[in-house]
């Protein structure tokens, strides 16, 4: 009886904070403008991957761009050259990122953490050059694929109209959120976080760290070509700048700034990012003193993030302040 | 396909002078991992600035080998002021925190040179237009002076490492920091004056290649990718590995680019991902251990 009740409490405390959190999306959805709010979403889902990979490996990675334009070509040439279908674009997309993180990864996780960082720089820059340079008759350099117009819409959600794009956007960044809830509460995550922790006393027990470390790379970018599969569809559009080097730190920052390691983090960071983005770059235009400073101040000051640092504090203060009530009425 | 000798001969050349800025540029990085265990992104904003501070004052007065010397002073009192700020607190933690966190500075720091500057990109003018022959090819002189820079930074660098008290100090403290703290010696200078060293010759790098490119806000993050596998390739923490790699990584883009320009980008990059399988720590790389 106790067992059962514990395990509905565990079940219903599990689904509580998801709920919550497509609500509370959902609200954003309603009251935001859809553009904002698609970005935003699209942004949380190719977070999470590297906040997969920071959070639970302690891999950090400065090549997130790498995999999401792996991700946004693979559907972008679907989508230009074979069929008109968004969705198969889709899954085209993943089995790309899949495919790629498959073979790479087992050369990229045998490095040390700071190598791992710098490789995946590396392979950013070089795929960029691949897409803007070497393959220009395939991708068409900088001018990009377009391929808006050709995609045919599809039931239910029509992928092809915005407005409803962002539902089925919020429907995948609630099924990667419970996938990496799931994981969390797994052996595999178990042994991830364990191996991020500690990886000797990992390979004592009798695991093998680098078939972890393995089957995590591939999840967590598998999800960032998801993301460039989403970006592509949305946009009707690909082009060498969405994998750009430049934006490498972008995942990275996001990551730290919503919380590392925490399930809400991705998105609660994508959403205080792109806002930040927005205004910022509508007041004073000058984006990368901002944002370089903004992480530094993290770095320095409040390294749990938002997710981290603020509800923590929250519950000091309403702990605080039932304590002054409860003064208050003696 | 037969390659013409003479452009092979200044294909070399260019590939000597370009992998003697990225010498000048990665020997910073490495120097700081091997002493403070931090990874230095910011030294390419120091490049950054060396670079606009040498077309400033080469504007201003006229004098390019002026402007050389402001960039470099520029370059290490910027690295002064972000060691003594910012770099000192954050030592003790792991080398990826420094590495994110020199990241934003790299980035924040573009911010302020477009802020100061503007994002047109400038030309600075090559101080001497004049080139000798060798074996029946044209050579820019103004190459081998980047070249002989280079020499001479490494012979200064080895001579301050191996000659000086001061440098003997910096060589113990890579091997074990505690002991030489234990010894009397403030080691907390010693990092200082290794970042502010590392700064300056980042300046000093990119004040030497302004004239043969753009100076724009964005040259350091064009070059961080090269210098990232100059470094990996050589090691983090060795002096000679860091010369070896920056020597291999010229030639393979300038000689790459005569055969077939757009693998040269690619072609660094392959090498890298090959010597990192056959050795995980680079060339020359030192295990890392943590403080």
């Amino acid at each position: 009886m106790t067992a059962a009740k514990s395990l509905a409490s565990r079940a219903l405390s599990w689904w509580w904070g998801i709920a919550a959190t497509l609500l509370a999306t959902s609200l954003c959805a309603v009251l935001l403008p859809t553009p904002f709010m698609n970005e935003v979403m699209i942004f949380a889902i190719y977070v999470s991957g590297c906040n997969f990979l920071i959070g639970r490996l302690g891999f950090i990675s400065f090549g997130q761009p790498a995999y999401l334009a792996i991700g946004a070509y693979c559907t972008a040439f679907y989508l230009f050259y074979v069929g008109t279908n968004p969705l198969v674009g889709l899954g085209v997309g993943v089995l790309g990122g899949l495919l790629g993180a498959i073979i790479i990864g087992p050369f990229f996780v045998r490095l040390r953490s700071d190598y791992f960082a710098m490789v995946n720089l590396a392979l950013a820059v070089v795929l960029f050059y691949v897409t803007q340079k070497l393959l220009v008759s395939i991708t068409g350099g900088d001018n990009g694929l377009w391929f808006l117009t050709q995609m045919q819409s599809t039931p239910l959600l029509d992928l092809t109209a915005p407005a409803q794009f962002l539902w089925f956007a919020i429907i995948v960044a609630t099924a990667v959120t419970v996938m990496f809830k799931y994981l969390d509460g797994t052996i595999f995550g178990a042994c991830c976080l364990a191996s991020r922790l500690n990886e000797d006393k990992l390979q004592f027990i009798g695991y093998d760290n680098f078939k972890i470390r393995l089957v995590a790379f591939i999840i967590a970018n598998t999800v960032t070509a998801l993301a460039g599969a989403m970006y592509a569809i949305y946009f009707g559009f690909v082009s060498p700048e969405m994998g750009s080097p430049s934006r490498a730190a972008e995942p990275v920052i996001v990551t730290l700034l919503g919380g590392v390691g925490t399930l809400a983090g991705p998105l609660i960071g994508a959403f205080a990012y792109t806002g930040m983005k927005d205004v910022i770059s509508n007041l004073i235009g000058n984006w990368e003193l901002f944002i370089g400073f903004l992480l530094v101040f993290i770095m320095l000051v409040a390294d749990q993030g938002i997710w981290g640092t603020l509800p923590p504090a929250a519950r000091a203060l309403l702990v605080h302040l039932r304590r002054a009530a409860g003064r208050a009425r003696n | 396909m037969s390659l013409d000798p003479r452009l092979v001969m200044s294909s070399v050349i260019f590939g000597l002078s370009i992998g003697g800025i990225y010498f000048l540029l990665a020997i910073g990085l490495s120097l700081c991992f091997g002493l403070m265990r931090i990874i230095s992104l910011d030294q390419l904003l120091y490049y950054s600035i060396g670079a606009f501070v040498t077309y400033s004052v080469g504007v201003a007065t006229g004098q390019f080998w002026l402007g050389v010397a402001a960039g470099a002073a520029a370059g290490g009192l910027a690295s002064l002021a972000v060691e003594r700020l910012i770099f000192r607190r954050i030592y003790a933690r792991d080398p990826t925190f420094s590495m994110i966190t020199s990241f934003g500075l790299l980035f924040g720091g573009i911010g302020i040179i477009k802020f100061v500057w503007g994002v047109v990109p400038r030309p600075v003018e090559v101080p001497t237009l004049a080139q000798f022959d060798v074996l029946g090819t044209q050579i820019p002189v103004y190459r081998l002076i980047i070249v002989g820079i280079a020499v001479v930074v490494y012979a200064l660098i080895w001579a301050f490492l191996h000659r000086t008290i001061v440098g003997k100090a910096i060589r113990a403290a890579i091997e074990n920091v505690e002991h030489v703290e234990g010894l009397g010696i403030n080691v907390g200078r010693l990092f200082t004056l290794t970042f502010v060293i590392a700064g300056a010759l980042s300046g000093l790098a990119g004040g030497v290649y302004a004239p043969l490119i753009l100076v724009d806000p964005m040259m350091g993050l064009e070059m961080l990718a090269f210098v990232f596998m100059v470094v990996i390739i050589g090691g983090l923490g060795s002096i000679k590995g860091t010369a070896i790699s920056a020597l291999i990584i010229g030639q393979v883009v300038s000689l790459g680019s005569l055969i077939y320009a757009p693998a040269a980008q690619m072609a660094p990059f392959v090498i890298m991902l090959a010597i990192l399988l056959i050795r995980p720590t680079g060339l020359f790389g030192v295990a890392l251990t943590r403080r």
